[in-house]
């Protein structure tokens, strides 16, 4: 370690173009990465971030919320075996007007019973339960950028039914469009004055915790948060798409690395014959080849994480951008890792070294 | 005369010469014992190299004996003559060959730790070359003498009982190159090594103890 610390110390120059190329390449792929994920959690953050571990929901929706129905019996069971960890949920893309504009804005209406584990806190205002409004809305934040501010009234395009936002809440978004929660009632109020024939069904419950499948009404099945968020239309799509590129990113800046390594190898290949002709054992040589490329890729790696997080910091809010740290440590480390693989490459070419060449005049 | 402290016995080895085989030491033996300065000179192409190289333990004749201080070497698995290369023998090569990347104290502590033995103090060795003054430069600092001192002090760092020289002053100017070659017999005699100096410079011959001029394969006085 030392040894090969030493040895770009003395490097600098060289070393430093070669760092400030890794360093482009690993900001690009957590840069990358961020706006994967926050693209994925533009269709999904409203599901993941509610507090609830299952829904149940009719088995022939294929897994789908919003195609699912239940009826409000079948809620009544399982409320009544689960209690208050189980919550009804609708989900419905409509249109918002401001007071007094026609413009429609974007809004899926997650239905919620206030006051239950389902609905989110607020970080400004109050919660659905505590509003004295009649159809209280929270609001994802990205709607202040519409100009909608607390206790605004916003309508319902459709069918005029007034809302007043009761609170902002952050990150709440499904389907590319943010997220508006109404309490159950207001939503039954919703479908009548769409449809007077309306009778009240929920898409799904929401279960905190486990649930006995074979306490289930026929009919429906319990599935797991995460098969319901792989289950979004465009979501599984979307994100193989882009996890891949970022993971193929990774490898090849890791490759990369193993050939800059290979090439300064070649370079010192006469080196390497001297340090074996006195006495250094491939395992030394070795060493120093592993360590140079851990220092290499370690500094490229912390420096870009620190880079990606500075300039995450100073994103707008309508960036999708979403990395956590764990996510970005994940692929820092795979990048060291399969770095430190590539180096093997050059391990292979000096372990072939014959020190004998060093000998008499040397010329390989 | 001490005891013997290298010995090379019946060394035979062959190259293939294109369809030939080409017989480059013929049954050559020689042995050199603590405190003595052998030089080998002969013509290019005469297998100077190649005697150092097996002398060096970094190439194994097709018959014949080495043995180091006494002890059997023939027959030893790569790895262990990695390590007897690192403990017993010390290498003085033709220009320096220093890593341009460590100072000169990093050169010499290079190949140490895993001798238990012997512990050379390096600022010592270097006074006494007379280079104390570049403990702390990078090969690029310093002269093409003070860099061939450097490199003696390597081979002498770990305590060798042997030291091969292949052409120390062909980088060196005449005046130098003789004080270079002081130095190694300075050395040599002080700590009383076995040394082998290939070379073909005859103005340097005077200093060694035993001059062989190596024809057909076989050493001759």
């Amino acid at each position: 370690m030392k040894h090969a610390y030493k040895e770009i110390l003395f490097g600098k120059k060289k070393y430093i173009l070669i760092e400030i190329l890794l360093i482009l390449l690993m900001f690009m792929v957590l840069f990358l990465s961020g706006l994967a994920e926050g693209l994925g959690r533009a269709v999904t953050s409203a599901i993941e971030n509610m507090d609830a571990d299952h829904f149940i929901i009719d088995d022939s929706a294929e897994q789908l919320i919003t195609v699912s129905s239940i009826e409000t019996e079948d809620f009544d069971t399982v409320a009544s075996i689960a209690g208050t960890n189980a919550a009804p949920l609708d989900i419905q893309r409509m249109y918002i007007k401001k007071a007094g504009e026609d413009e429609k804005i974007n809004m899926t209406y997650f239905a919620i019973k206030p006051g239950s584990f389902t609905e989110p806190s607020v970080f400004e205002g109050t919660g659905l339960s505590e509003s004295s409004a009649p159809n209280p809305i929270l609001l994802d934040d990205d709607y202040k950028l519409e100009g909608i501010e607390l206790n605004d009234k916003v309508y319902d395009s459709s069918t005029d039914i007034e809302f007043t936002v009761a609170g902002f809440v952050d990150d709440e978004m499904y389907g590319h469009t943010s997220v508006g929660f109404i309490s159950t009632v207001s939503y039954t109020a919703l479908r009548e004055a769409l449809s007077p024939m309306y009778t009240p069904k929920y898409h799904a419950i929401a279960i905190k915790g486990d649930f006995d499948e074979s306490a289930l009404p026929k009919g429906l099945e319990l599935v797991p948060k995460q098969e319901v968020i792989e289950s979004i239309p465009s979501y599984s799509a979307e994100h193989t798409t882009i996890t891949m590129i970022v993971w193929v990113l990774i490898v090849v800046s890791a490759v990369i690395i193993g050939i800059f390594n290979y090439i300064l190898t070649l370079q010192k290949r006469r080196q390497f014959g001297i340090m074996k002709a006195i006495g250094m054992t491939s395992g030394e040589l070795a060493g120093i080849i592993v360590s140079e490329v851990c220092i290499i890729s370690v500094f490229a790696a912390v420096v870009s994480l620190a880079l990606t997080f500075a300039m995450a910091a100073g994103l707008p809010e309508t960036m999708p951008f979403y990395l956590t740290v764990a996510n970005a440590v994940t692929a820092t480390a795979v990048f060291v890792v399969v770095s430190v693989f590539s180096s093997l490459l050059s391990i292979v070419n000096i372990s072939r070294i014959d020190p004998v060449t060093v000998i008499g005049g040397g010329e390989e | 005369m001490s005891e013997k402290k290298l010995e090379l016995i019946n060394i035979s080895k062959s190259y293939p010469d294109g369809q030939e085989t080409r017989l480059i030491l013929d049954d050559l033996s020689l042995s050199v014992a603590g405190g003595e300065f052998v030089a080998i000179v002969g013509p290019s192409g005469s297998g100077k190299s190649t005697l150092l190289s097996i002398a060096g333990l970094l190439l194994s004749p097709d018959s014949g004996r080495i043995l180091i201080s006494g002890n059997e070497i023939s027959g030893r698995s790569a790895k262990e003559r990695t390590l007897l290369r690192r403990n017993h023998i010390g290498f003085i090569f033709q220009s320096h060959q220093l890593l341009p990347y460590l100072k000169t104290v990093d050169q010499l502590n290079l190949v140490r730790g895993k001798k238990t033995a012997s512990d050379i103090n390096a600022y010592e060795l270097l006074s006494e070359l007379g280079i104390e003054n570049c403990a702390n430069k990078y090969p690029s600092k310093m002269s093409g003498g003070e860099k061939q001192r450097v490199a003696i002090a390597r081979a002498f760092i770990n305590d060798p009982e042997i030291i091969l020289a292949d052409e120390p002053t062909a980088s060196l100017d005449a005046s130098r190159g003789r004080s270079v070659a002081e130095m190694i017999r300075d050395a040599v005699k002080k700590r009383n090594k076995a040394s082998v100096m290939v070379t073909h410079d005859t103005r340097i011959l005077d200093l060694a103890d035993t001059v062989y001029k190596l024809e057909g394969g076989k050493l001759v006085l």
